[in-house]
């Protein structure tokens, strides 16, 4: 794969997990646990915009 | 499930991994993509199989229970138009809304000041192009969806929500067709995973295909760019729907980087070098790609040629499937090349000649599956599916 300069968004992503994080307060618990599900959920919405793209 | 359905499904299921593999299994193999065909023969309207996906499954289960196939796609009427009228997809041709109800849905391409990217928007697509895809391009193929900077709507917002849930509602519902086509008819389902060439899809829904031609004549290093851009999204996505168990292929589409419609430069320019690495590296985590050639790709031959053994199937609408055969036959398994229109106008006796030919010049060592040469629509004589069916397990027994 060619490398970009810059890739803003990467494959899977819409809204990165260390740009939400800035958004919360500390988390007092798991971190790993939120940006786990975060990360899940955020790439139903890419899958969501490359599938209409792709297949419909 | 009853033992010799199961016992079917697996045999079916050795015969179709085995010529994927480009080796010789107990019979030729038998995956014919039939699409509104199975209307047709189940007693439906175009309407229905594409407006209703559970009448198009059922409609793939009623064939796949009557015919001895071994694998088939789950719904080859892909484009749920329900879904896509919740979208507000312009860029259909609904059976039964735009079009007569018996007709297949349509694609329909904007005139080029209409493009659904316009020529100076390369750099926004090349560096980020998921943030272009929603904030360009849905919202000017859409009819619900707000531009960025408008007034939001009511309908903006419900197509979000309808279109998420429709979506999963649709690929959840594979996985019970899937064990379905399993339980009830001992059915493969055939492929599982997509992918389109960088470059096709920016002909296909961005900038449309007189568009691109401009393009790479105007402005070829941002056509390269936007290529490359697109190859690391179009990769993950196609890994995204692959079969976990990596027996049945990621399909990839192929549309119009074939020459004539584009030269032989651009192809080498713009075509192979930005889906090259794409296949090899789905083949390097363990899935092959299914090329769905459509038209005549017998000028790239060579070039398909330099990927690694076995990591493709290569399907033949238009291409000479002898000179496919010559080419690629050592290296991968080869489907297709049974003529639509000899299938939608010929007789039962003009199939089975022709299906002989195909298998006597490229089956003799296995890797070849039967199939028609395109997408099988409603205008298939049901009695010349038939046909295909019957001589090729008679006559492909190995």
């Amino acid at each position: 794969m060619p490398k970009q300069k810059k890739i803003k968004r990467k494959p899977g992503v819409c809204v990165p997990w260390d740009e939400k994080k800035k958004e919360l307060p500390k988390i007092l618990g798991d971190e790993k646990v939120v940006q786990k599900v975060w990360e899940d959920i955020d790439t139903l919405g890419y899958i969501y915009i490359w599938q209409c793209l792709l297949s419909f | 499930m009853a033992k010799d359905i199961e016992q079917l499904y697996q045999e079916r299921l050795a015969r179709y991994v085995t010529a994927m593999r480009n080796e010789k299994p107990d019979m030729i193999p038998i995956r014919p993509f039939v699409a509104e065909f199975t209307a047709k023969y189940a007693g439906y309207t175009c309407q229905e199989v594409t407006h209703d996906y559970e009448k198009a499954f059922a409609a793939v289960r009623k064939c796949a229970a009557d015919f001895d196939w071994d694998a088939v796609v789950g719904n080859m009427v892909y484009v749920w138009t329900g879904l896509t009228q919740a979208i507000g997809m312009k860029y259909y041709a609904v059976p039964g809304v735009d079009i007569s109800p018996d007709v297949g849905f349509q694609y329909l391409e904007p005139p080029p000041e209409k493009a659904f990217m316009k020529p100076d928007e390369y750099d926004q697509l090349i560096e980020d192009p998921t943030g272009f895809l929603f904030n360009a391009w849905l919202p000017r193929v859409s009819t619900e969806v707000s531009a960025m900077g408008e007034q939001t709507s009511y309908r903006n917002n419900l197509s979000f929500l309808k279109g998420g849930m429709a979506m999963l509602n649709y690929f959840n519902a594979f996985g019970k067709q899937n064990e379905l086509l399993r339980t009830e008819s001992g059915t493969v389902s055939a492929i599982s995973g997509i992918l389109k060439a960088p470059f096709d899809i920016i002909a296909d829904k961005l900038r449309g295909y007189l568009g691109l031609v401009a393009d790479v004549m105007e402005q070829p290093k941002k056509v390269l760019a936007a290529c490359e851009a697109l190859m690391p999204h179009l990769t993950y996505t196609a890994l995204c729907g692959a079969d976990p168990e990596k027996k049945v292929p990621i399909t990839i589409w192929m549309h119009r980087g074939c020459v004539p419609f584009f030269s032989m430069e651009h192809f080498n320019k713009f075509y192979w070098p930005t889906l090259k690495p794409i296949i090899k590296e789905i083949w390097a985590q363990g899935h092959q790609v299914l090329f769905y050639a459509e038209g005549n790709w017998n000028a790239h031959l060579k070039s398909f040629a330099e990927l690694p053994d076995k990591s493709i199937i290569f399907h033949v609408d238009q291409s000479d499937i002898f000179e496919v055969h010559r080419e690629l036959g050592d290296k991968f398994c080869i489907s297709g090349g049974i003529p639509n229109w000899l299938l939608a106008t010929g007789t039962p006796t003009e199939v089975r000649d022709y299906c002989k030919k195909v298998i006597d010049g490229v089956a003799g060592d296995g890797g070849y599956i039967m199939d028609a040469s395109a997408i099988v629509q409603n205008d298939a004589k049901i009695e010349n599916i038939k046909a295909m069916t019957e001589f090729t397990r008679e006559y492909g027994q190995y």
